[in-house]
């Protein structure tokens, strides 16, 4: 990861000296589970983002693309999920075009927990891993310390307890796809509803051998909010402006952008 | 020993609802530790730990003076608990009696239950010595509570102002006290977050000779200039008027509304963005 | 309140309407209790993308004069306009390239996206996290409060003139509950055609 800028650090790390915390990021807080069925993996997560004790997001995408035959599903910090993912399917893509072959899994898990192990588990990322690849289909785990897992069903998160306690119980071997499918969501139903940090909907991703990866987003939505009981409409002009203080522009169109002078040539 | 008070049943007496009286003063229990203010200190206090458990309301500003008319009390409305606004519309100025009035400043709790049972106090001195207290005795039995809870953690800075008899004639007096135990007479304080503000404007503004109307508008004033200023004062300014016959309520203004009156009756305010 | 993010006050909220989006800041830059500034602006305008900042005052000053560098360049490069899906992205980055050691900021994204036409609103945590919503985004010390208001003031598809209420309202009812937001507030409600109105609220200044 090139250019990871510690600038800030010195500073920063002063005023955590002087009592200062450091600023609340977004975690996942999450459910994720990912299940192997004869004929592929399926990955599965709930939709729910928090900032402390508030959600920040009610339908966030949990499971990401790092290559057409491989997925990951995140837990921890939402931002260090989302570029580690980003910047590791930017690699596979350009590791396949190199070799000219489809990537396997285990090259990302590989790649992976070496990025995440240099960091120390300063990346809070806490990914399953799940593909198919020429040697078959695949299911992992990884801590953000760079610790991985191997299974035939996995769950990560906070709600992975409440997720393991459904797989546990109804897991056997030689599923089908749609049983697979049905255990998934059923695993993250039960974070969804039992664990505070994980909510809303159930988003599932289904990768089989020789088929395109399928991501069904809102696979099941048990949490669709109510029509409210009532509408709070503000007449126009309740709200009270200043005529002097206000105007109206157009943003300049892209033909103004290749005629107009620089920015840099108005300034002098 | 007959008195009144002591014929009273025992549960019309303020020790029920209070924890047992030692030297006639509500006795709190303290944590069994060694530094019970260290301990209060550390759940209460959310300068230094923002997550604390208990977050006491305190942000005022506060102000009283003596002119020739009586005394002027204004004070603004608002509660916070760090940059929560816990209340729009909270009394700061306690009636203690008719005749006398307390402010509050600091810790919410800690002056409604002491200017309350002040109150109680008072009331007991005029049934025992058939005159009513002045000011200055009434601030004193105020400023010993403190005193003796000094550095337990208590938070106050209230002002005692009311008339109190002296040498056959009625005098107006104004008490400064506060949790420190200091106890100031003066003819003009301000307290609270606020009280810089507010004495910018009570210091170009005030005079002994001011006229009641007058003296009446600079106490409102100051309080607007605070609320303008300081984040934790706001929302809207209580009036009270002492006279020798007791206190006039004068009225509740709302800041937001006085602001933008004043900045359009004395062309002030103008940092406030219109363009 | 030795806490970075809550020394200068502030808060930003962003909605989408129909064909419309809007972005909306307070005015008030404090140093704890002191307020310093009614004037203190937090959306900045890089072609057709609105960026709100709220956090550290310093923080918000050097950000969005890096953004304004970078969407200089970028227009100059690629001789394109910046749709607000790409700005937001181009946050996210730059947040993220300080993973740890961040900015104390919280910046808002609003725009509309010239080719679809589609109103984009976009909200971010200080290390870059992306929480692109569908109806609308806050951040700011008022972010509770103005989460509050939003959920129940809010409507979809609402007319460029109904979100300029709806949004105003929901700023400046959250900010009588914040003390260290409010002091003046802007609003700018952004249309398809690339209209923009821009609108300074007549607020409580205590």
């Amino acid at each position: 990861m090139a250019g990871l800028s510690f600038d800030n650090y010195r500073r920063n790390k002063s005023l955590e000296a002087s009592g200062v915390l450091p600023p609340k990021t977004t975690s996942t807080g999450t459910t994720i589970v990912g299940c192997k069925f004869n004929g592929g993996v399926i990955l599965s997560a709930d939709t729910r983002a928090t900032a402390g004790m508030v959600v920040a997001d009610k339908n966030c995408l949990k499971l990401h693309r790092l290559a057409p035959n491989i997925w990951c599903a995140g837990a921890g910090t939402a931002s260090d999920n989302d570029k580690v993912t980003e910047l590791e399917s930017s690699q596979l893509e350009i590791h396949s075009q190199w070799t000219g072959r489809a990537p396997r899994v285990v090259t990302a898990l590989t790649h992976l927990k070496q990025h995440l192990f240099k960091y120390q588990g300063h990346v809070g990322a806490y990914l399953i891993i799940a593909g198919v690849d020429v040697t078959g289909s695949h299911l992992f785990s990884l801590h953000a310390h760079g610790s991985t897992d191997v299974g035939p069903y996995l769950a990560l998160g906070s709600g992975s307890m409440a997720a393991l306690s459904v797989l546990e119980s109804k897991w056997k071997e030689d599923l089908t796809k749609e049983e697979a499918m049905e255990l998934c969501s059923e695993a993250i139903m039960a974070g969804v509803f039992n664990d505070l940090a994980s909510g809303s909907n159930v988003d599932l991703c289904v990768i089989e051998k020789g088929k395109p990866s399928r991501l069904h987003r809102g696979y099941k939505q048990p949490n669709q909010r109510l029509q409210k009981q009532r509408n709070y409409n503000f007449d126009i002009g309740t709200t009270s402006y200043f005529e002097a203080g206000s105007e109206v522009f157009y943003i300049s169109k892209q033909s103004d952008l290749e005629t107009s002078a620089m920015e840099v040539d108005q300034v002098s | 020993m007959d008195t009144v008070i002591d014929q009273l049943p025992k549960s019309v007496d303020a020790a029920a609802a209070l924890p047992a009286c030692v030297n006639g003063l509500p006795n709190f229990e303290f944590p069994s530790i060694d530094t019970p203010s260290a301990f209060l200190r550390a759940f209460t206090d959310d300068a230094s730990n923002p997550d604390v458990p208990i977050k006491p309301q305190h942000g005022t500003t506060t102000l009283a003076f003596k002119f020739q008319g009586g005394i002027i009390v204004a004070v603004d409305s608002r509660a916070s608990a760090g940059s929560w606004i816990a209340s729009q519309k909270v009394k700061k100025v306690l009636e203690i009696n008719p005749f006398m009035l307390g402010t509050m400043a600091g810790g919410a709790a800690d002056c409604q239950f002491w200017e309350r049972w002040l109150g109680s106090q008072c009331r007991l001195y005029e049934l025992r010595n058939k005159k009513r207290i002045s000011v200055s005795a009434a601030s004193k039995i105020l400023a010993n509570v403190t005193y003796h809870y000094k550095g337990s953690g208590l938070s106050m800075g209230t002002m005692v102002c009311g008339y109190s008899e002296k040498n056959n004639t009625l005098e107006p007096e104004i008490y400064y006290v506060d949790s420190d135990g200091s106890r100031v007479a003066g003819q003009l304080f301000s307290v609270g977050s606020g009280q810089t503000f507010a004495y910018g404007v009570l210091d170009q503004g005030y005079d002994y000779n001011l006229s009641v109307e007058d003296a009446l508008t600079l106490g409102k004033r100051a309080i607007i200039a605070a609320t303008h200023r300081d984040a934790y004062s706001g929302n809207s300014c209580n009036l009270y008027h002492l006279k020798p016959t007791g206190w006039v309520y004068h009225g509740n203004y709302d800041a937001a509304a006085e602001i933008w009156r004043l900045k359009e009756a004395e062309g002030s305010f103008n940092d406030i963005r219109t363009k | 309140m030795s806490n970075p993010s809550e020394i200068n006050g502030g808060s930003a909220v962003a909605m989408i309407g129909k064909d419309c989006v809007a972005i909306a800041c307070d005015l008030r830059l404090g140093l704890q209790s002191v307020t310093v500034s009614g004037d203190f602006e937090k959306i900045f305008q890089y072609g057709g993308n609105f960026v709100a900042f709220t956090g550290l005052a310093t923080d918000v000053q050097t950000v969005s004069t890096e953004l304004r560098q970078k969407h200089a360049l970028y227009e100059m490069v690629e001789e394109r306009s910046m749709e607000p899906n790409t700005a937001a992205h181009l946050v996210s980055s730059m947040l993220y390239s300080r993973r740890f050691a961040p900015w104390f900021v919280g910046p808002l994204v609003a725009g509309i996206n010239s080719t679809t036409g589609e109103p984009y609103v976009c909200s971010f945590d200080s290390i870059g996290s992306m929480d692109v919503s569908h109806d609308f985004v806050v951040t700011g010390t008022a972010t509770n409060q103005l989460y509050g208001m939003a959920e129940s003031l809010y409507e979809k598809d609402m007319s460029p003139e109904q979100l300029f209420e709806t949004i105003s309202q929901t700023l400046l009812c959250a900010a009588d509950r914040d003390a260290i937001t409010g002091s003046g507030g802007l609003v700018y409600v952004i249309e398809k055609n690339g209209k923009v109105t821009k609108k300074l609220l007549k607020s409580r200044q205590d």
